[in-house]
């Protein structure tokens, strides 16, 4: 894997999309390494070129929505929600201002053989993880999206994912999109179509246990990609520690943050 | 001015190039860092603490944000010192050097791991963790007790002839009792301050944060504090007493050195800026640079107090 970087990144765009969804685009003058999708960064919410901010202390650990190189530069893009401190502040940059980020961080998702099925869930901000695979994918693979959120302004990235030649389902909690329900019962009913498929799944914890179990029932492969909370993003500050399925810990910056389910002890997680 | 600033440093026996350390458990093994800077541009780093047989840690939410800080509870998860002399030493680069910091929850465990780094390659030191809880006090720190802190010391002496240095805990009244004892005890030096024990309570759960409870106060928050306590322990002992607690700038560290820190170490800033304690060190050079400053040895203590 290329090195990561620690750069002062300048603001491109950083604009609400409905509900508290926000799309901020960064540019990387040079180096930005290959990013893999499921790959990370850290951004600092409150600091500005120069300008220091303490408070909050912690860089924010986001999905790589996309990385988009042109010549030397590239184009990072970063979806998320403004929930607290933090992301509020984030969504005070504005264009041209510096935003301080370190990445790209993490393992991804494994590349799928060509023919492949796959089925891709995601909930929440865990949309943001899946779409560059599913950008990768949907030539060489067969690819269903299945997306889900409470109501239909709370969905991310949606015409992002319509842009690609993929399959795509929509499920929401009140039915404002979509069907009514779950996204892990589409995926209960993609799965009852039979045949061999690899699920790769990233949202809320609930989310994911349920696809692990699902795909465990039904004896098919599943990986998901964790968010967890993390002071650094490379392995030292340890705080990302996830239950292993046999005994210790993994770390979700270094280990991760795609796991085969079955690598999890799923009770313990956070 | 025509030359650069001597930012050579002789910390308790230890040669280093500045006097800009990392702290342990901020720092990894060092090879962690190697993608953001040459670790050659440093004093040296602290590597994370070890005990004799490697740990787990605890159970997450291992970390909590607080305002300008973060608590933890990691438990001390570490390799042990066997996978470390046999498996970290080797991937850190020649001519950085290393001080490796011990734990154990008995005085007997801290001293085999000193005899275990005996003679390891590029450990140029030993700091001791006194913020463990003993065992055989109940729980509360080595570093709490001035007896107990003192058996800690000399049994430490005992068993390395590499330069030693005690990390004291916050979590006395009389920090500066803590470095005399460790004085008295044979340490070559004193590092201070580790991290303030504190508490962050979910009110929607009605539980503390973290899985442990109770975690390690550290970042900017505590600056002010560590900055007090060091320099009590400058004014107690004559061995040099290594800065830490909150560091993020040069400015911040050179609070330090003013107030009688031979070194510094950079610790919670690694997390937010993986260059923080390179950009330290270059700071420290320019403001010497800047203010007619020939070594950087100059500047420890001189800090001007009203009525003393």
């Amino acid at each position: 894997m290329d090195r990561p970087l620690r750069v002062d990144s300048e603001v491109i765009s950083n604009a609400a999309e409905g509900g508290a969804n926000w799309r901020l685009v960064l540019r990387i003058a040079e180096g930005w390494p290959e990013t893999q999708p499921g790959q990370f960064l850290m951004l600092s919410p409150g600091r500005r070129g120069r300008v220091e901010r303490y408070d909050p202390l912690l860089p924010r650990p986001m999905a790589i929505f996309r990385a988009r190189r042109t010549g030397g530069e590239t184009a990072v893009e970063v979806l998320y929600k403004v929930v607290g401190r933090g992301t509020s502040l984030l969504a005070d940059a504005r264009p041209g201002d510096e935003v301080r980020l370190v990445g790209p961080l993490g393992r991804g998702f494994p590349e799928p053989s060509p023919g492949e099925r796959l089925i891709l869930v995601g909930g929440g901000t865990g949309v943001a993880s899946l779409f560059e695979l599913a950008r990768r994918s949907s030539g060489r693979a067969r690819v269903s999206v299945l997306l889900g959120a409470r109501t239909a302004a709370d969905l991310m990235g949606r015409a992002d994912f319509e842009s690609l030649d993929v399959d795509l389902q929509v499920a929401t909690d009140d039915g404002s999109d979509g069907t009514e329900g779950l996204v892990t019962e589409l995926l209960e009913r993609e799965i009852a179509r039979g045949g061999a498929a690899r699920v790769y799944a990233c949202g809320p914890t609930p989310m994911m246990r349920r696809a692990a179990e699902i795909t465990g029932a039904a004896g098919l492969p599943c990986l998901v990609s964790l968010e967890n909370r993390m002071a650094c993003g490379f392995g030292v500050c340890l705080g990302c520690a996830v239950p292993r399925s046999d005994e210790g810990y993994h770390l979700v910056c270094r280990d991760g943050p795609v796991f085969e389910s079955g690598d999890l002890s799923w009770e313990g997680l956070p | 001015m025509t030359t650069a600033p001597d930012l050579s440093t002789n910390l308790g026996g230890i040669q280093l190039r500045n006097p800009v350390l990392t702290a342990s458990g901020t720092f990894g093994y060092g090879t962690e860092f190697a993608p953001f800077m040459d670790l050659r541009r440093i004093g040296g780093f602290v590597a994370k603490s070890l005990t004799l047989e490697p740990r787990h840690g605890n159970p997450p939410p291992r970390i909590v944000e607080t305002p300008a800080g973060m608590l933890n509870a990691i438990s001390l998860e570490n390799v042990g010192v066997h996978a470390f002399v046999e498996e970290k030493l080797p991937e850190i680069p020649e001519g950085v050097p290393v001080i490796a910091s011990v734990f154990g929850t008995e005085i007997e465990l801290y001293a085999e791991v000193c005899r275990r780094l005996d003679g390891a390659p590029k450990v140029v030191g030993i700091e001791v963790n006194a913020s463990c809880p003993h065992v055989k006090s109940g729980g509360s720190e080595f570093g709490q007790d001035p007896a107990v802190l003192a058996r800690l010391t000399r049994a430490v002496r005992r068993a390395t002839s590499l330069p030693l240095f005690v990390k004291l805990s916050p979590n006395v009244t009389d920090i500066a009792e803590m470095a005399r004892v460790c004085e008295g005890e044979g340490a070559d030096g004193i590092a201070a301050i580790n991290t303030l024990k504190a508490l962050v309570v979910d009110v929607e759960t009605r539980r503390p944060s973290l899985s442990n409870g109770l975690g390690g106060l550290s970042g900017p928050a505590i600056r002010p504090v560590a900055l007090r306590m060091v320099w009590q322990c400058a004014r107690a002992v004559g061995i040099p007493v290594c800065g830490i607690g909150g560091i993020c700038t040069a400015e911040d560290a050179i609070q330090f050195l003013l107030c009688g820190a031979a070194a510094v170490q950079v610790g919670t800033a690694n997390f937010l800026n993986p260059m923080a304690a390179v950009e330290v060190a270059e700071g420290i050079g320019e403001y010497c640079a800047r203010h007619g400053v020939e070594r950087v040895s100059d500047l420890v203590g001189v800090v001007e107090f009203p009525g003393l």
